[in-house]
This record gives C-alpha cells, structure tokens and sequence, in this order.
C-alpha cells in the first residue's frame, strides 16, 4: 500500500459531499475525485447502468451483484471481457455493482497503474463509500421519482381544475386536448365521442393531422369496443416512427369515447409507461366531467327544444284565437293566411290558398297574402316589426282590403286547376293528402308525417314539371307561370311548398307558401310547423263553410216556416170561409134571387123597381167576394192544357167588357205574332187576367187607356211570354206597393181585396212571375211572365213552387 | 109536362127555384134532405134532379150514389155553394155542375140542355 489514506478525513469528506445540497452529478463526482485522491488510483469511475453493454463482464457483476477485486491483471480471466470493456483492464482494480432494493445503479469503478494489495480495512473502507454512493444515487432518484410524482399530481389537479371550469361541450374538449398534449409532451392528439344517434364515434377535438390517419379510427374503434387502453410504439422499418396512446371513456361501465395522444415531444418521440398511467388517470377523470357536460349539453338541448315548442305552441294559441275570432269565410281566410305570413306568425313570404270544389272537381285560386314586389315587403316587414300587442290581436285586426287588390291576388283568383291533374303539385297534395317541399326547381322532397322518406318521381322531372307548362314551371299548371311572371323570375328556380289543408276527414284545399323575396330555405321543420298550424286552420275554416251552409239552410228554413204560417193562415181561412160562406150564400142567393123575381114583377115606371135592381147589384158584389175568398182559399185541381194566350186574354176582355161600356177608355192591343202556347188552367188563367183588367177599368175610373202587349221575352237563356197590362189610373200608393199580394191586406179604405192575391196565386201555380211597375199618378203596368210550352210543361196539374217576388219601384218625377 | 125534384135544405133555396121552375113551365116536388129525396123518388118519378151537396144527415153525394143505384140514366144538375167537387163529382156520376147564384139563368139554361129543350 502506497498511502493509507486516513479513514476518518476520506470518510468525512464523503458524507460531507453526500449531505451537500449540491448537484447530483457534482456530488458523484467530488466522491469519486475523493476516492482517487485517498487511494491515489489512477481512474475512478461511475458506471451508469445504461453504459454497461449487456454481454460483457460488467454486465454479469450486475447481475450476480458480486463485487470484483483484482490485485494482479494477469491473473483475470479475461474470457467474458469484450473489447470497449479492455479499456478498464488495469493491472489492479476493484468493481463494485452499486444497487437500490429493486433495480442496479451501476458499477464504482477504481483503476490502479499498478498491481496492489488491498488490506482489508482498505477494502471496508471502499465498500463504506460505495454503499455510501448507493445512498446518494438512490436518495437521488427518490428524490425525482418524488418530483414526478409531484409534477404529475399537479398536471392532474391542473386537469381536474380545467375540466370542472366550464360545462360549454366545445371548450371542454379543447380544454381536454391541451391540458393532456401539455401534460404528457405530446405532438398531437384525437378526441372522439360516441354520437347516440349515429352510434359512430365522431371527433370532437383534434391537434395535428393525426386524425385524418385512418390508423387514427381503427384504434379508437378497437379501443372503444374492447374498453381497454392501447398503447403503440413503432420504430423500426421504414415507416416513420409512431408512438401511440389511446385509452377509453367509461361511464357505468359503458364507453362513450376515446383519448389518443401522438409522439412524444422528446428523442425519442416514445412515451413511457408513466405517461401511458398519466393518460388512464386522465381519461378517468374527463371521463366524469366529459359525461356532465354531455348531460349538461343534451339537457340544454332539450330545453332549448322545449322552449321552441313552447314558442311554437304559443305561437298556435295565438293565431288559434285570432281564429276563433270570426266565423265569416272570408275574414278567416284572410286571418289564416296572413298569419302564415307574419312575422311572429310562420313567417313565410307569400301564402297563396286553394280550395277544393267537388262540385267542379277542381282546386280554386281563394285568396293569396303577401307583396307583389320585394319592395312592398321590405315596407310591410318594417311596418309590422313597429307594431306592438298581442299576436292575436294583430291578425285579427287586420282588414282584408288593401292586400286582396293585389296582382297576386288577383292572379290566383284566376286560377282553376282540374283535380285529376296529377302532374300539378297543387292537385297531388289534394290527392295525396301530404305536404311537398319543392327546394329547387328539380329537388322535390315529399315529408311524411312519421318518417322523413325523401319522394322521388320516377319519371325524369323536367318530364313531369313541364307536361302542362311550356316553360318548364315546377307547379306543372298555370301557378307557377304566373307568380312568376310578374316578378320576372326564372319559373325553374321557384322553391316553395305545398301544405292540405284538412277539414273532416278530407283535403279541403291546398296552401302554397313560399320565401320569394329572403330567399330563405323552407325547412321540413318549418313545414311540420305550418302543419300543425293549418290543422287548426283547416278544421275552422270547415267550421265557417259548415255555418255557411247552416245559415243558408237557416235562411230556407225561415222561408219555408213563412210560407207554411201563411199556407196554415189559408188553410184556416179555407176552412172560416167555406163555413162562413155556406151560412152566407145561401140565404144571399134566396135574397137576390127573390129580389129578381120582385123586380122582374115591377113595371117598368115603378120607382121601386131601382130599389130591387139595387139590391141584386148587392148581392152579385157580395156573390164575388164571395167566390174570390173561395177561389183563393182552396187549391182546386187544375186542368192543364195548352192554350193560346191571346185566346184567353180576348175572353177575359170580353167578360170584363160584357154589358158595360167604357165610352172614355181607350184600348191598345199589341199582340204579338206567332207566340207559343201556354200550358195551363183555362178557367184560372182567365179569372187572372180579367181580375187584372177589371183592376185597369176601376184604377182608370171611366176614362183613360188601357194598354195590353203581349210578346216573347228572352230569361236566363230560355225564352217566356210576357203579358203587360198598362193603366193610366192613379198608381198604386207606395206604402201599399208591399202588400198588395197580401190576401190579409186591406187599403185604407178598408176593402178587402182579393184579386191581386188571387192573380199572384194563379201565375205561380203556372210557374209564372209577376211585376209590378208602378208610377204613382200616372198609373201602373203588371207584367206577367209565364214559361212557354217548350220549357213549362214539366209538372201536369202540379203546384209550381212559391218563387220569390219581384217588385220594380219607380219614384214619381 | 116535365117534372123535376129539388133537393135542397135550405127552405128558402126550395122556395126560389120551385117558384122559377114553375114559373119555366115545370112541375116540381121538393125534398129537405137526400132521405126525403129518395123516398120520393119512386113515387114523383122525376125527369131531374137538383141536388144540393152540403145537406144534414144522409149529403148530397152520398145521395147521388143511391140515385144512381136506382135510376141508372136520371139526369142529375148537382148544386153548390162554391165548385169544390165539380171535377170528381161531373166526372163519375152527375150530369151537372151549377153553382148556387142569385141569377138562375145558368141553372134554367143547364135544366132545359139535359131536358132536350134547347
């Protein structure tokens, strides 16, 4: 031994390097520059374990954890040494495998120029630094695996923190990415989750191109459905080299996404089984956070959803009692599509309605709401975002004048489209019974109400589209033409769509609505919508065409109930009259008929053969009325049968005429030639137009003209006889121009008189009309129009019905 | 001389056309009621009857069914009030339609046409 070193100064100065907060490298090597001082050797080395080659000498020491002194080289077996390990073959040396309780250190190695002796308390020595060495490096590396520890608990809380931070989907994810490329050094990194309506993992959040790799997706998937971490590591080959890890979303033990994180930011770009825990700690936690924020996401999208049907709902209330408002056809028409056309309504520019006639068989152009120009709408849209109150109230308010005088509104009133006419949309929706949305001019899309089957026709569409209109308009019909026409647009790129309306059971017409002038897209949402709406909107307008048709058949009702009190007032007259009428004739015809006797006895110088005369006068007035009350009273079968008009008009002349003589009156007979024959009751006919003629003689009092024509006359394109009886007697007065058919009317003189009544009964029952044209102080024509044989001859006896009057008044001048 | 029965309820009635009749030149027996008138019918042997329609108890059409039963050929001049069975009445049975007036001229007239007088 050349020097003994003093073990208490070598030992001193080794626990003071070994306690010193100096670096770790340092440290080594002050304790390795302390042992070449004290043992004077030549070189002192630390072998880190990484540095030792597996196949030589050193490696088995390690593994044998044997400690190697050499005193003399030569005596060596240098069999297991590989070449780079010769270096270390001094002809004296000591190797000491340093190690913790699981893993090697690596090797002390003391080189000595020379062959020595080590004594045994040199050896101890030694084997104390060593030891001491071992607890320097270990102490070290606890140190750092501390640290890590430390610094990977930190990236987790710092996780933890971000994920809690926000509940915002989007930013979650990209919180998620960062935080673990920052975490785990990565280069890039792929989040995917599992969309429930697809049921295929969707990326959500990406960093770099690794996820157009369609590596990228095989592994999510396998990751996904296995429910087990992965983890790769490629670097060999000449493919570029790949780190890879990806681990599962799990919740309740479901997956519901991936994490994968690409290359490490280090030489290499491989991660280690520490960062591949850090990822399964990670995904564990974003896992919760992931799933709350979804939960979070999808509970807002319900409400969001539930808002808007709220809204829509509010919205349907509204417009629903705007409908209630009214039950005029018009006005709710009017209402329903002004309010697919409001704003806070449905919001479509223009609505356009047609309804069905299944009389006709054809859908008619009803109405149309909306601008003619994008001008007119910029106005009415800023008009009404003015306006302010209930939505109701705004489209109840509403008047239909201004917008019903607009071109398009004409336009459509024009239009009839045939229902058979399957190639117009219009007539399919009627047919169909389902809405179409046409998008654009060649993208038809039909919406079912359960399912979203897109409709394609199977014949080429410009075929179909362009079958009725030479110009290829979508609606196949004048429609489209027209609407388009005068807003000179292009008819091929009209999008629009068609909505039934439903009444009871049935289509009772078509609403067309489209966005011409925002060009806004019609969605299938908007059209479920305006389903909902013209649900409600069908069903009243129904309604209002249902109490139509009821206060028409009201209106006949009252008319019928009329006529049967006034038929009951005759028939209890019928009855008073035969009765009274009995009682009374017959002791008139003994007073008259006496009477004559009496004053066919008198001579004629006798004075009191006036007085009998008088009474016979009497009692043949009395006689007609009588009779008149009699005929008016009773429906007597009637012998029908073709007479000339002119016949029974020169009768009635002559029994009017008979035995009396009008000096003062003049007659004007202007028969036509050639007219055709009536059918109907002599008898009547005759008493008819001899109570009229009478009526002429005493309106003239003794002197006047009395003028008669007869001539035909073309009615509603067939042709009648017309029969006028002008007087120049005094006219009738106008307040009893109303009443003069009334059989229970009597004129202030208190006559009752029947013969106007009676002439009124008789034309009808003849399926005749009769006017009056009266000129108060000048005097009065009646015209009386009756069927000729061609168009009259239909009922034989029968009772026409009770037409309505008709009375021309003219003002005297 | 021709011989005619009235039938009629109406005294008065009765009373008028017997004094016209006769007055005509016709011998005539009066019956109150369609009883009367068919009791009297075999026995007066009539070469017309008036029958009035609107009678009490057994009516005038209900007699002219019996008449008709009896005496197929009778000519029979019914007489009313008003027309209201003209159509029935002239179409099966009777001869006659007059209706009641002050002025017998038409009833005079129908009486002699049926008689083969005019």
């Amino acid at each position: 031994m050349a020097a003994h070193p003093d073990s208490y100064d070598l030992l001193k100065s080794i626990i003071h390097l070994s306690t010193s907060s100096i670096h770790i490298e340092t440290k080594l090597d002050g304790m390795l520059q302390t042992i070449s001082d004290a043992f004077e050797s030549d070189r002192c080395l630390f072998l880190r374990p990484d540095k030792i080659n597996e196949n030589g000498f050193l490696s088995r020491l390690t593994s044998e954890k044997k400690t190697l002194w050499v005193e003399e080289v030569s005596s060596f077996n240098k069999k297991e040494v590989l070449s780079e390990e010769e270096d270390l073959l001094c002809p004296s040396f000591v190797c000491i495998p340093l190690y913790d309780e699981t893993s090697s250190q690596g090797i002390l190695y003391i080189g000595f120029s020379k062959s020595r002796r080590f004594s045994p308390q040199e050896t101890d020595l030694i084997l104390l630094i060593a030891k001491e060495m071992e607890e320097v490096i270990r102490n070290v590396h606890l140190h750092q695996k501390a640290e890590q520890t430390i610094s990977d608990l930190t990236a987790l809380h710092e996780m933890g923190k971000a994920v809690t931070s926000t509940l915002k989907l989007e930013e979650l994810f990209e919180l998620i990415i960062a935080t673990g490329l920052k975490t785990l050094k990565a280069k890039g990194g792929v989040l995917r989750v599992l969309d429930r309506r697809t049921g295929e993992l969707e990326v959500k959040c990406s960093l770099g191109e690794y996820h157009l790799n369609p590596l990228d997706e095989k592994i999510a998937k396998r990751v996904f459905h296995t429910r087990t971490p992965f983890s790769l590591h490629h670097f060999s080959g000449e493919k570029p080299s790949l780190s890879i890890l990806c681990a599962p979303f799990l919740s309740k033990g479901k997956g519901f996404g991936t994490l994968t994180f690409y290359d490490k930011e280090a030489d290499p770009p491989k991660f280690d089984e520490r960062d591949f825990q850090l990822l399964l700690t990670m995904a564990n936690q974003m896992s919760c956070a992931i799933e709350n924020a979804l939960v979070h996401y999808e509970t807002s999208e319900i409400a969001r959803q539930h808002e808007k049907r709220v809204k829509q709902l509010s919205t349907l209330w509204e417009l629903n009692k705007a409908l209630l408002t009214t039950v005029n056809f018009e006005r709710i028409v009017h209402m329903t599509l002004t309010a697919i056309t409001i704003g806070d309504g449905l919001g479509f520019n223009r609505a356009m309605l047609f309804m069905v006639s299944e009389k006709k068989r054809i859908l008619e152009g009803t109405l149309a709401v909306g601008p003619d120009s994008a001008e007119e709408a910029g106005r009415i849209w800023s008009t009404l975002s003015q306006r302010k109150g209930n939505l109701s109230d705004l489209i109840a308010q509403i008047q239909p004048s201004p917008e019903t005088n607009s071109i398009l509104n004409s336009i459509v009133k024009g239009i009839q489209i045939p229902l058979e006419q399957e190639e117009c949309i219009l007539s399919r929706t009627v047919l169909e019974g389902r809405p179409f949305n046409i998008r654009f001019p060649y993208s038809e899309v039909g919406i079912e109400s359960e399912s979203t089957r897109s409709y394609r026709t199977d014949s080429h569409r410009e075929g179909w589209l362009q079958i009725h209109c030479e110009r290829g308009c979508s609606l196949g019909s004048e429609v489209g033409c027209y609407v388009s026409e005068h807003l000179s647009r292009d008819p091929k790129v009209y999008s629009f769509a068609t909505m039934p309306l439903w009444g009871k059971g049935k289509v009772i017409g078509v609403i067309l609505v489209d966005n011409l002038y925002n060009q806004n897209p019609i969605a299938d949402e908007d059209i479920q919508f305006l389903s909902m709406f013209t649900n409600q909107a069908g069903l009243a307008i129904e309604n209002t065409i249902l109490y139509r048709n009821l206060e028409e058949v009201h209106q006949e009702l009252k008319e019928t109930q009329a006529l049967l009190v006034h038929q009951e007032k005759m028939v209890a007259l019928g009855e008073l009259s035969t009765n009274i009428a009995h009682e009374i004739k017959n002791p008139l015809v003994a007073i008259g008929g006496f009477a004559r006797l009496l004053e066919k006895a008198k001579p004629v110088e006798d004075p009191e053969k006036q007085f009998y005369q008088a009474i016979i006068k009497e009692v043949a007035r009395l006689e007609k009325v009588l009779d008149d009350v009699h005929t008016y009273t009773h429906d007597e079968s009637l012998a029908f049968k073709e007479w000339g008009l002119r016949h029974i008009l020169e009768d009635s002349l002559a029994m009017v005429s008979e035995g009396v003589h009008f000096e003062d009156i003049q007659l004007v007979k202007q028969f036509a030639e050639g007219l055709h024959k009536v059918k109907g009751d002599y008898h009547q006919l005759k008493q008819a137009f001899s109570n009229l003629i009478s009526n002429a003689y005493q309106a003239m009092n003794g002197k006047g003209t009395l003028s008669i024509r007869i001539h035909p006359i073309l009615k509603n394109g067939s042709s009648f006889i017309r029969v006028e009886v002008e007087d120049t007697g005094k006219g009738i007065d106008p307040e009893n121009l109303h009443n003069i058919f009334n059989p229970f009317y009597s004129t202030k003189d208190g006559r009752l008189g029947l013969g106007l009544p009676i002439i009124h009964k008789i034309i009808l029952s003849h399926q005749g009309q009769i006017e009056v044209d009266n000129h108060p102080g000048e005097g009065v024509t009646f015209i009386i129009t009756l069927p000729p044989l061609a168009g009259g001859d239909s009922e034989e006896g029968g009772k026409a019905k009770e037409q309505p009057l008709k009375i021309v008044l003219e003002a005297s001048q | 001389m021709k011989k005619i029965l009235i039938v009629d309820d109406e005294e008065n009635i009765r009373f008028l056309y017997k004094t016209e009749l006769e007055e005509e030149g016709f011998m005539v027996e009066l019956a109150k009621n369609g009883e009367e008138a068919l009791e009297k019918l075999p026995l007066f042997k009539p070469d017309l009857i008036t029958l009035d329609i609107k009678m009490p108890g057994m009516n005038g059409i209900e007699t002219l069914k019996r008449i008709r039963e009896i005496e197929r050929h009778l000519p029979v001049v019914m007489c009313s009030a008003y027309g209201e069975y003209k159509q029935d009445i002239t179409t099966w049975a009777s001869d006659a339609y007059v209706v009641k007036c002050a002025d017998l001229t038409e009833l005079k007239t129908t009486i002699r046409k049926l008689l083969g007088l005019l």
